[in-house]
């Protein structure tokens, strides 16, 4: 390696420390005028953490202020998302988080706060379409086999997800209940864990974002059944859409919110400043490096999708409940 | 696999990634030192730079972050008792102690030592026998955790308290501490009395904090009120070469110990410090310094946490599971890298995988520099005047509890806790059982839970006949628990004799 690249890159990582901390405060504007914290509900180091870390470090070059990330784990999500809700409307609190939590929870169980009337989207950065995975010595070879099976031996197939109402909870439940089949779901601590027990043979079936699923089934050590989204994401694995099932909430949206009380004016500076992630190469070229999409929706398209979600989600666990009820 | 591992040694041993290292180290010393900052905090907020550099050096500059975070951790808990993490709790046994006899540099100089030696080894067995680990690391499901989980807290119950009786009613405290909350597998509310300030539970450092530094602070200001204007004008003495000698067996059996942990996912360095601690005071011929300014209790708990670092890389390393938030951090930058751990990353990228892990134990003599080196800047705080030094203290112990999540609440918790071990050691209750329960009860429950929906109704036959590591585990506990209780009752027995002898 050449000493003189390698100083630069040791100049350019050290440069971030203070830069990340001041920011560029050149331009005058009446906003913002000082750092904007952004509150993740989650533990640091998940997905979350690391999207938001890539795009707090770009994102300053539009708005001319750092973004400054702030972890506010505990109680689901929900520890997060009421200090959101409860901050200051001046646009300088917002809220990364997804879909589910958004919209899901409130279903669930009683919450202080409704994310619908109190807050508002930013931009959707971008999704993760979850897959069905299964091992590669498994006797199902599609969806259908799976279901077929878990339809006759009721409870006898298990399923590992990453939590109760999670990301990959929703989804499978959502397809046994229109199959009209039975599996017993096992909650693990995260996509990691649940993972673990995929490979070691605990359970029988398990579920994944695509930076996880991908070098499993390239590796031969798992067969993907089929995957949520639009596109396939491997030629040969249909989507849930093919297949018949109703693909909508398979795909974690990741979204940035504000309190709706925020001035107009200062929403529009914060969706202009998400609007150009999409051209900047940096941050393109860094989710590339994560294996993470940079599918940008801008807040208002997300806003008419976001209420389509709440009606599927409350008609779910609806439909969960008045199962549970014939039992 | 033998040119990789050559090829890895040329790469490791560069001029950046030692540099890199060096770095992380340094940062991470000293956010480890500052209680409220944990190491994924600092790991996740130095993740970005890692970004920008080539993977041998982002990786070991994070690396060097993490292995100086939980040597950190290990400063505030000597000098001041105060635990930045669960890991640490087992130091602040007997460095406290040592503080007050005027020993803290010793302490901090064995900390380091033990850490050292106790990361050396654990990496260089890891790196020997990573197959091994990673097969080992496959057969442990929730059956198996559960019951591991289930035997340390009940050695711990047995081997901490003067009476079994108490560090029971101690521990099941704590399980039911943390139980409040949001139930970890249902999602419900549980003793939260609808006040959705409680629903996120009970934090965890603001507990360890109030439980071990606030009642220390309160007995200083109570017994010392005559030498509150005193100072201590050196920083203490060094380590004698004898003195590390007499504690290598300890350094070793807890290097031993904290391996085999680190081999079992999701248990993690609490236990690990902790086991290494009782089995120290077990084969010690004696077992009544220990509480009272050991070296070698000091030596036990950190060559422990810190031989649980070597193998949690493994199952990230070969099949991309992390084991906890700091593996987890780690994934994000392998990935980011473009590397993919997973099956394939040994036989894609074997001189990259050998060249971190050379870098793993190169980083261990850096550490043991660089601590050398800090260690006297950290014990000239003894130095400060006792009024100056109780009121910061204080004012740290508060700071550090609320920057851990940000949370006013968390400061009345910390005043509860501190007002209950304050009341605690004057009743003669061990805290630790108590903190043990807290932290170990969840995931004892978790994984109970996930082993109820596994065995689908058949509890007993799915752990005898599918589960044979997790049914071995639990035949051979009572046999243990009897064994360690009628030999902490003989020790007592000489305890008390030579008390009298003393009296």
């Amino acid at each position: 390696m050449n000493t003189q690249y390698l100083a630069c890159r040791l100049t350019l990582a050290l440069l971030y420390i203070p830069l990340s901390l001041i920011g560029i405060t050149s331009q005058a504007a009446d906003y913002p005028l000082k750092p904007i914290t952004l509150a993740i509900p989650f533990g640091a180091g998940g997905s979350h953490d690391l999207n938001a870390r890539i795009f707090t470090k770009v994102i300053p070059k539009y708005l001319n202020q750092p973004v400054i990330l702030k972890m506010m784990p505990g109680a689901a999500g929900q520890k997060g998302t009421s200090a959101v809700v409860r901050a200051k409307p001046d646009g300088y609190t917002l809220l990364f988080t997804d879909n589910y939590h958004d919209q899901l929870q409130k279903y669930i169980e009683y919450l202080p706060y409704d994310t619908s009337e109190e807050l508002i989207t930013v931009a959707r950065t971008n999704y993760a379409p979850v897959s069905i995975l299964v091992s590669a010595d498994s006797p199902y070879q599609s969806l259908q086999d799976l279901l077929d099976y878990a339809k006759e031996n009721p409870g006898m197939l298990s399923l590992a997800h990453s939590g109760n109402w999670g990301a990959q909870f929703v989804p499978l439940l959502r397809i046994l209940l229109d199959a009209e089949a039975h599996m017993t779901f096992i909650p693990y601590k995260g996509g990691g864990p649940a993972k673990q027990a995929l490979l070691s043979g605990d359970v029988d079936v398990g579920t994944a974002f695509p930076s996880v699923a991908l070098p499993l089934v390239k590796a031969g050590i798992v067969r993907m059944l089929a995957s949520a989204g639009d596109t396939r994401l491997l030629p040969d694995v249909p989507t849930f859409t093919e297949l018949g099932f109703d693909d909508d909430l398979g795909l974690m949206q990741r979204i940035v919110l504000a309190p709706r009380d925020i001035p107009a004016e200062h929403l529009e500076i914060l969706r202009s400043a998400f609007s150009k992630l999409e051209f900047d190469d940096e941050y393109q070229g860094l989710m590339k490096q994560i294996g993470a999409n940079t599918e940008y929706l801008n807040g208002s398209e997300y806003e008419k999708l976001r209420q389509v979600q709440s009606q599927r989600f409350q008609a779910l666990v609806n439909n969960m409940s008045a199962d549970s009820d014939n039992e | 696999m033998w040119d990789s591992f050559v090829q890895g040694i040329g790469l490791a041993l560069s001029f950046g990634t030692l540099l890199m290292m060096a770095i992380g180290l340094f940062l991470g010393i000293f956010v480890g030192a500052l209680p409220g900052f944990s190491t994924v905090m600092a790991m996740a907020i130095l993740l970005p730079i890692s970004f920008f550099l080539d993977p041998l050096m982002g990786i070991p500059f994070l690396i060097g972050v993490y292995k100086g975070g939980i040597f950190g951790g290990c400063i505030p808990a000597i000098l001041v008792s105060m635990p930045g993490t669960g890991a640490s709790v087992a130091t602040t046994f007997d460095g406290p102690a040592l503080t007050r006899k005027k020993q803290s540099r010793k302490a901090m100089e064995m900390a380091l030592y033990s850490s050292t030696i106790g990361d050396l080894t654990s990496d260089v067995i890891t790196i020997l026998a990573i197959g091994p680990i990673a097969l080992l690391a496959m057969q442990i499901g929730p059956p198996e955790l559960a019951a591991v989980i289930l035997v340390s807290l009940l050695i711990i119950a047995v081997t901490t308290s003067e009476d079994l009786l108490k560090g029971l009613l101690m521990m099941v405290l704590g399980m039911f501490l943390a139980m409040i909350g949001t139930d970890p597998l249902g999602g419900m509310s549980r003793f939260t009395f609808g006040v959705f300030e409680l629903k996120s539970g009970i934090p965890l450092l603001p507990m360890l904090i109030g439980v071990y530094a606030l009642p220390e602070i309160l007995l200083a200001t109570e017994h010392k009120l005559k030498t509150v204007g005193d100072r201590i004008t050196s920083i203490g003495e060094r380590l004698t070469l004898n003195e590390l000698k007499r504690c290598m067996r300890t350094i070793m059996r807890s290097t031993g110990i904290g391996t085999v942990v680190g081999m079992i996912p999701g248990v993690g360095q609490v236990v690990a410090a902790f086991m290494g601690y009782a089995a120290a005071k077990n084969a010690s011929k004696h077992p009544e310094t220990f509480g009272k300014g050991e070296l070698e209790g000091v030596a036990a708990a950190e060559a422990a946490n810190n031989a649980v670092n070597g193998p949690t890389l493994v199952p990230l390393m070969t099949l991309g599971i992390p084991g906890d938030n700091v593996t987890a951090i780690l994934l994000g930058a392998f990935v980011a890298q473009g590397l993919r751990p997973g099956p394939q990353l040994i036989s894609d990228q074997g001189p990259l995988v050998f060249a971190i892990l050379i870098a793993m134990v190169v980083a261990n003599f850096l550490f043991l520099a660089i601590g050398y080196a800090v260690i006297p800047l950290f014990a000239k705080v003894v130095t400060i005047r006792r009024a100056m030094l109780l009121p910061l203290t204080v004012v740290l112990a508060f700071a550090g509890s609320y920057i851990y999540r940000s949370d006013p609440n968390d400061l009345i918790i910390l005043v509860c806790f501190g007002a209950f071990g304050y009341i605690a050691r004057k009743v003669k209750m061990n805290v630790t059982p108590m903190v043990m329960g807290f932290i170990l009860g969840p995931i004892l429950e978790y994984s109970f839970g996930q082993t109820m929906s596994m065995s689908k109704g058949d509890l007993a036959g799915f752990i005898i006949f599918d589960r044979p590591i997790s049914a071995s585990i639990l035949v051979l506990a009572p046999v243990l628990i009897y064994y360690l209780h009628s030999r902490t009752n003989s020790l007592r027995k000489v305890y008390v004799n030579k008390d009298e002898q003393n009296a």
